[in-house]
């Protein structure tokens, strides 16, 4: 069961630039009132351009992306304080917000008014929050200072009393915009444990931060958003290491070039020339993740005469079965493949997204095969990997280690595959060459 | 309409607490503190009395308690409005954070100052006394009118505050258009000034003074204010209502981006 699913969600914003309007101001009255659909294409502003995610039950999701990229407007399109101009937002269970720390402190008030009135409007009832009240301000640590007004208290007592309130409010989803990094050493530590806390009692936790360490720490799923879209979602490790090389590679082109700024924000980083890996590091990942909405039940590794194998001979061809559930509808799936030997190298992967094959209309049971002429590959162990993901990137299932085979071969040859090839000899003399082949 | 009124209900809890927060708040810091919930009016009236008294020699009988009768609930109402009118383009820090009805804000604006005329009652009584004069039977239509007040309050401050949003500029067009509203409206001089004909328009087409002229009957004197001009009132009200929930309807999502 998902918590948040989103289907390509867009959302522009009405440009509002600061300028001498000409209309009049009953024209633009009446236009506001009568909900009129002037609005040109030039005086939209672009925020998110088409954004499907699934954040399932109990997951810690964090999204990462780049200044502008659309991560703050996406929380708000979850929380319900945008609506999204097209797509669908559905949340499963209640909510709670982390935009911002401290929302309605009056700096006059004492931190226990405080508390009272921030609690009540992060949606707790009065009762609540007097039930809570000692728990907050135990959490919160400022001594003497709860009944002082909060004008008086430093900024980090302030961000320590709002992080205890909004922690305390106990939601079914919790969202946090970048305000984990909350006061010293001491405190932050005691955040985090918070936090572990929250996950450990199965609640699902959306979280905006720049801090890669965190989320590769904190998250079992990770989102980039760029340029308003999800450009990878999956394993955190994986994400942040290809978000990073795609910051590197941008700052490498803008040096290049004698500049040192990126691709203005709300712009998207450029793309890597290497080709992507398909399947995420091999070390700490989940052997199977994925939020399911497309599931693969198994894959299975059939020999020339379409049996179940385990073990193939460098000559020999290979199908590839891929035993997927479609739960609802959907064309917008892209089916990866990758052979990995038995140390995690990758030795082949590719999907139906580099190849431009199109998936069908899929819906209920289905197979989808991939049919190899000659394996090719040298003797050892091996994995095949499989994973479905949504054409924005979502990883559905994702299947890692699950599928060993060997090869064997008659030939002690070294290396990753063996190509079709001969040997030739140009002899001086003129004699007869020797020819030699194998896999031709 | 009933949509709008049930969020509110449910959100009472956050509007209660916002209303607690202003009322607390607005003399926070003042060494006076609650005491000038009772001064303000009271400096109010001694301006005008002033004025009227002395400069202009209004000849009305117990004028100040008059005076006092009509001015209080007209501060009630003009505060809300003038406060009201900026009261969701004004909290941005709440709108773009966190997911609530954006109607709570106004209804907080009336409310806070609904309560301090409740406050402030206590003064109408002790000068009336001072005057001799006690309220009567009548008073129990005070009630309903107050009600049909706050509604017509409630109703025009909605619809001020979702246009406000858009457009800055009624927030000041409203604090004059207010002041003018304060002179055409039989707060500081008797109905009974204007011509007979002029009365009874004037009654039905400016909902404060028929709310005014009932005060002033229920407590200066002593009968039940006229039916008709309230009824006006209640039936103004209610389009307003109407017209408010159907642009909250229509833009409440578009509030947190606007402001």
């Amino acid at each position: 069961m998902n918590a948040i699913v989103l289907r390509n969600v867009v959302k522009r914003f009405r440009k509002q630039t600061i300028r001498r309007h000409h209309t009049t101001f009953k024209s633009e009255l009446l236009g506001w009132l009568l909900r009129r659909k002037k609005e040109r294409a030039s005086e939209l502003i672009p925020a998110l351009e088409g954004v499907d995610l699934e954040i399932p039950r109990g997951k810690t999701v964090g999204v990462i992306g780049r200044n502008g990229s659309g991560k703050s407007t996406l929380l708000k399109l979850i929380t319900g304080i945008y609506s999204p101009t097209g797509g669908t937002v559905e949340v499963n269970g209640r909510i709670s917000a982390l935009l911002d720390l401290g929302a309605g402190f009056h700096p006059d008030f004492s931190g226990r008014e405080n508390i009272l009135i921030n609690g009540i409007i992060l949606g707790m009832s009065r009762a609540e929050v007097k039930a809570r009240m000692d728990l907050i301000i135990e959490f919160a640590e400022l001594g003497d200072f709860i009944d002082e007004p909060v004008r008086t208290y430093s900024s980090g007592m302030y961000m320590r009393l709002a992080f205890a309130v909004a922690t305390h409010v106990d939601p079914d989803i919790l969202l946090i915009d970048e305000i984990l990094a909350v006061g010293d050493e001491h405190f932050a530590k005691k955040s985090m444990a918070k936090m572990s806390e929250f996950k450990k009692s199965g609640r699902t936790i959306v979280l905006v931060t720049h801090d890669l360490g965190t989320v590769e720490k904190w998250c079992d799923l990770t989102a980039w958003i760029d340029g308003g879209k999800v450009r990878l979602y999956g394993d955190p490790a994986f994400v942040v290491e290809q978000y990073r090389q795609a910051v590197a590679t941008a700052e490498q082109q803008a040096a290049d070039r004698g500049k040192v700024e990126l691709p203005p924000p709300g712009a998207s980083l450029p793309a890597r020339e290497v080709p992507q890996p398909t399947f995420g590091p091999k070390v700490g990942a989940p052997r199977r993740y994925g939020t399911y909405f497309l599931e693969i039940e198994r894959a299975r590794l059939l020999n020339g005469r379409g049996a179940d194998a385990a073990e193939f001979d460098t000559e020999d061809p290979m199908e590839i079965a891929i035993d997927f559930v479609a739960k609802e509808p959907t064309e917008e799936v892209d089916f990866f493949i990758e052979i990995a030997r038995a140390d995690g190298t990758s030795v082949y992967a590719t999907n139906t997204g580099y190849e431009s094959v199109r998936a069908p209309r899929l819906s209920g049971r289905g197979v989808v095969r991939v049919f190899i002429s000659r394996l090719g590959l040298i003797q050892g162990a091996y994995h095949l990997n499989v994973a479905a993901k949504s054409r924005a990137g979502a990883v559905y299932d994702l299947h890692r280690e699950l599928y060993p085979f060997s090869v064997r071969s008659k030939l002690p040859d070294v290396g990753f595959t063996r190509p079709p090839h001969r040997w030739e000899f140009d002899a001086a003399e003129g004699a007869p060459s020797l020819r030699a082949g194998a896999g031709s | 309409m009933v949509r709008n009124l049930r969020e509110l209900y449910q959100y009472r809890a956050l509007l209660l607490s916002l209303t607690l927060r202003e009322l607390k708040a607005r003399y926070r810091g003042s060494v006076l503190g609650f005491l000038w919930t009772f001064l303000n009016p009271t400096l109010h009236m001694l301006v005008y009395a002033l004025l009227f008294k002395v400069v202009l020699r209004q000849e009305v009988p117990h004028f100040l308690y008059f005076m006092f009768v009509g001015l209080l609930p007209w501060i009630c109402f003009s505060t809300s409005v003038n406060g009201g009118a900026s009261a969701i383009s004004d909290r941005r820090d709440l709108l773009t954070k966190v997911r609530f009805p954006a109607q709570v804000l106004p209804a907080t604006v009336v409310l806070t100052n609904l309560c301090n005329y409740f406050f402030s009652l206590p003064l109408m009584f002790a000068l009336g006394a001072a005057y001799g004069i006690w309220p009567s039977w009548h008073a129990v239509a005070f009630v309903p009118v107050l009600a049909l007040q706050v509604l017509f309050t409630l109703a025009l401050t909605y619809v001020l505050s979702a246009l406000n949003v858009a457009f800055r500029d009624l927030q000041h067009i409203v604090a004059n258009l207010m002041m003018l509203a304060f002179f055409l409206t039989p707060v500081l001089w008797p109905l009974s000034r204007l011509p007979e004909r002029v009365q009874q328009a004037e009654l039905l087409a400016n909902p404060m003074a028929a709310l005014v002229t009932s005060y002033q009957a229920i407590f200066y004197e002593h009968r039940l204010p006229a039916l008709e001009p309230l009824l006006a009132v209640a039936g103004i009200s209610v389009v307003l209502l109407w017209v408010a929930s159907a642009i909250f309807e229509r833009r409440r999502e578009e509030f947190a981006e606007l402001i």
